[in-house]
């Protein structure tokens, strides 16, 4: 597929070689094929909101909460941070396999899972570019316009890991309890649990296509892809004997992998 | 890890999107094609309302284009405001009678009522031509038309091939694939489809091997259930369209499509993942087996964008939503009763020739042993048995990114 994809890629990279050539050669036309260019950001810092929802969720889910500052050095180009919260959760999933593993005496070497590393307080720094302007008709006489845009940055993030396997103090092996409810049914009574817990900080990249629409001169709504991506780290050929007397078992995993959050964002933008 | 391919693609589209209008050769002057506006612009002293809206004045050509352009009476029916910034536009100023540079363009607007109307704000014939219906040169105007639509679709037939399709929502199961569809425009916004798919990579994600290897837990047969092929028939509508510059220098049309329709699809289910079968001290590589989980009702839905360049290719970005209901009762024609026979007659290593079977039963598929890997079929028994020990049924989403070529006929 990936030969396909380049040759396609290639295809249309050679016919690029033509651009608007007829139309420019009158003179008629401008330079500018999307005339009438009504919103040009440049020069102009921008305040954004935005809110973030979990495409897809496996083992966690995360909504994010960020603000934005950019300024945009051309019409194409700006440089925006952006800092949030994310709050976040184990995965209906997770608690199901968290709980049925807590019995599950026939494993007692195992390894932990792969990305159940949470973000909550993060940053990052990146460059957007909107090489692309446009409009689309709504309705006969409701042009909209837009930018579609990439987004590149990276920074830093605050990282929380609760596992789903290691349970340093069973109370109820057969029920899949581990943590201090005062009920087995009960779950939201519990004000502590016992599963293993770490934090780190640790480099984040992000990457998103979006679109921006413009609603009169300073405000815009931003749809927007975007990965969130972190080393992953996990440990493995972990005893069931040592972890649930407490002790620290098994080893950092050698390849672990990056962790990808892809959200889908909301946002509102406010141009200065 | 998983979703990177996804967002991958998705990511690497975008140039491609942008790479393949330029195939779109800006609108020649004498076609009705892409937006033909004067530039903004205010009245001689008038100070711009805001800097970033601002236009550089347009330069004159040096010799008026030979193709005239039909008479403003004959276009005022096409041109309307386009833009709210455009709200203040000013009819085209009215030639003056008497040229004072140039001789006056056969098209260009006399002064039908000289002496009750305001006078021209220039005087420059060459400023007062119409190019499509618009003063392009007059400074002094400021005129947005909504053009006509540069390729028409309606009665036209649409042959689409998506050499990739790719899952993008799979958290137990993969599917990668390539669909052919065939959309007839019976209007310009309304259109027939008939789609195939062939998924030519399905199987379960590595998502839900992990969950096998690390905590014995996996997704129940109904939601792990990969589909194989698909057909569907349905409508298609183009609510919207537009179009867009790439860094200023050339154009793309494109419109919104959604799609819907309904159809079938043949799906199955991984009875074993690839293992290693040693026989007599030699190794043999056993490659993954899947079990016939029957024919399953198929819905569709999608929408994406199709960017038309030339008038008779396109690009099509789609996400498309197959949905279809699953249960899984039975692997291979064989529902549990036959499972429990043939586990039975496996192990007192009896034939199956006079077991009582429910007709649909394929017992073949489990007897025997296959010549190349030595592989011995009755094994596979028991995990036949364990898909339908517990029927399970679910709704099924395959959300799958589609990027494809049309040609239009």
């Amino acid at each position: 597929m990936n030969a396909r994809t380049l040759r396609v890629f290639a295809a249309l990279c050679i016919s690029l070689t033509a651009l608007g050539a007829a139309a420019q050669e009158d003179g008629v036309l401008e330079s500018a094929v999307v005339r009438n260019r009504l919103y040009k950001p440049a020069g102009h810092p921008e305040l954004s909101l935005s809110v973030g929802l979990p495409v897809q969720t496996y083992l966690t889910a995360h909504y994010f909460f960020d603000v934005g500052l950019a300024y945009n050095l051309f019409d194409t180009f700006a440089v925006e941070a952006r800092a949030g919260f994310a709050a976040s959760r184990h995965t209906g999933l997770a608690r199901s396999i968290s709980e049925s593993f807590l019995d599950r005496e026939d494993k007692r070497v195992t390894d932990e899972l792969e990305d159940l590393w949470r973000m909550n307080l993060h940053g990052v720094i990146g460059a957007r570019w909107a090489p692309i302007y446009g409009k689309i008709s709504l309705v006969a006489d409701i042009p909209v316009h837009f930018q579609t845009y990439l987004w590149v940055g990276g920074g830093l993030g605050n990282l929380k890991r609760e596992s789903v396997i290691q349970c340093t103090q069973v109370v109820d092996r057969a029920a899949g309890v581990c943590d201090n409810r005062t009920a087995v049914d009960d779950r939201g009574s519990a004000t502590e649990n016992y599963w293993v817990k770490e934090t780190r900080v640790a480099p984040v990249v992000s990457a998103a296509l979006g679109f921006r629409f413009f609603i009169k001169e300073q405000h815009g709504i931003r749809l927007e892809l975007r990965d969130w991506i972190f080393k992953d780290s996990y440990r493995v050929n972990l005893l069931r004997d040592d972890w649930e007397a407490g002790n620290p078992t098994g080893e950092p995993a050698g390849s672990p992998g990056l962790t990808h959050l892809v959200q889908f964002d909301l946002g509102y933008t406010y141009s200065f | 890890m998983r979703p990177f391919r996804s967002i991958a693609l998705l990511v690497a589209a975008v140039p491609a999107l942008a790479f393949a209008q330029g195939a779109a050769p800006a609108q020649p002057p004498g076609s009705p094609g892409p937006e033909t506006t004067a530039p903004a612009s205010t009245s001689p002293g008038e100070p711009p309302e805001r800097s970033r809206t601002q236009r550089d004045a347009p330069a004159v050509p040096q010799a008026a284009p030979e193709t005239p352009a039909a008479p403003p009476a004959s276009r005022s029916g096409t041109a309307s405001d386009e833009d709210a910034a455009a709200s203040d536009t000013t009819a085209p100023a009215p030639a003056p009678a008497g040229p004072t540079s140039g001789i006056a363009p056969a098209d260009a607007p006399v002064l039908e009522s000289p002496e009750s109307g305001e006078a021209p704000r220039t005087t420059d014939a060459q400023q007062q031509r119409l190019v499509n219906g618009a003063p392009l040169y007059n400074p002094n105007v400021n005129v947005h038309i909504v053009q006509k639509k540069r390729f028409a679709d309606e009665g036209k037939h649409e042959l689409v091939l998506y050499p990739g399709v790719v899952q993008v929502n799979g958290k137990f199961t993969n599917h990668v694939g390539t669909a052919l569809h065939y959309v007839y425009h019976l209007q310009e916004n309304f259109a027939l489809q008939l789609g195939g798919q062939y998924n030519w990579y399905s199987d379960e994600s590595d998502f839900n091997l992990e969950l096998i290897d690390k905590v014995r837990e996996q997704a129940q047969a109904a939601s792990s259930l990969l589909l194989q092929w698909g057909a569907h028939a349905g409508v298609e509508v183009t609510p919207l369209y537009g179009k867009f510059a790439f860094f200023n220098n050339s154009l793309a049309q494109f419109s919104l499509v959604l799609s819907g329709g309904a159809g079938v699809g043949k799906t199955r289910h991984l009875i074993r993942p690839k293992v290693a079968n040693e026989v007599d001290g030699q190794t043999y590589q056993v490659p993954a087996r899947f079990g016939d989980t029957g024919n399953k009702f198929l819905g569709e839905v999608g929408g994406g964008f199709r960017v038309q360049f030339g008038e008779s290719y396109a690009i099509r970005l789609e996400v498309r939503d197959l949905i279809y209901t699953a249960r899984v009762d039975k692997v291979d024609g064989c529902n549990l009763g036959d499972f429990e026979a043939l586990e039975a007659a496996r192990a007192a290593n009896q034939p199956f020739d006079g077991l009582s079977l429910s007709g649909s039963c394929k017992v073949a598929k489990f007897d025997g042993v296959d010549p190349e890997t030595k592989k011995n079929y009755r094994e596979d028994i028991i995990l036949g048995r364990d898909l339908v020990a517990e029927p399970s049924s679910d709704v099924l989403n395959n959300v799958s990114f589609y990027a494809g070529f049309s040609m239009l006929f």
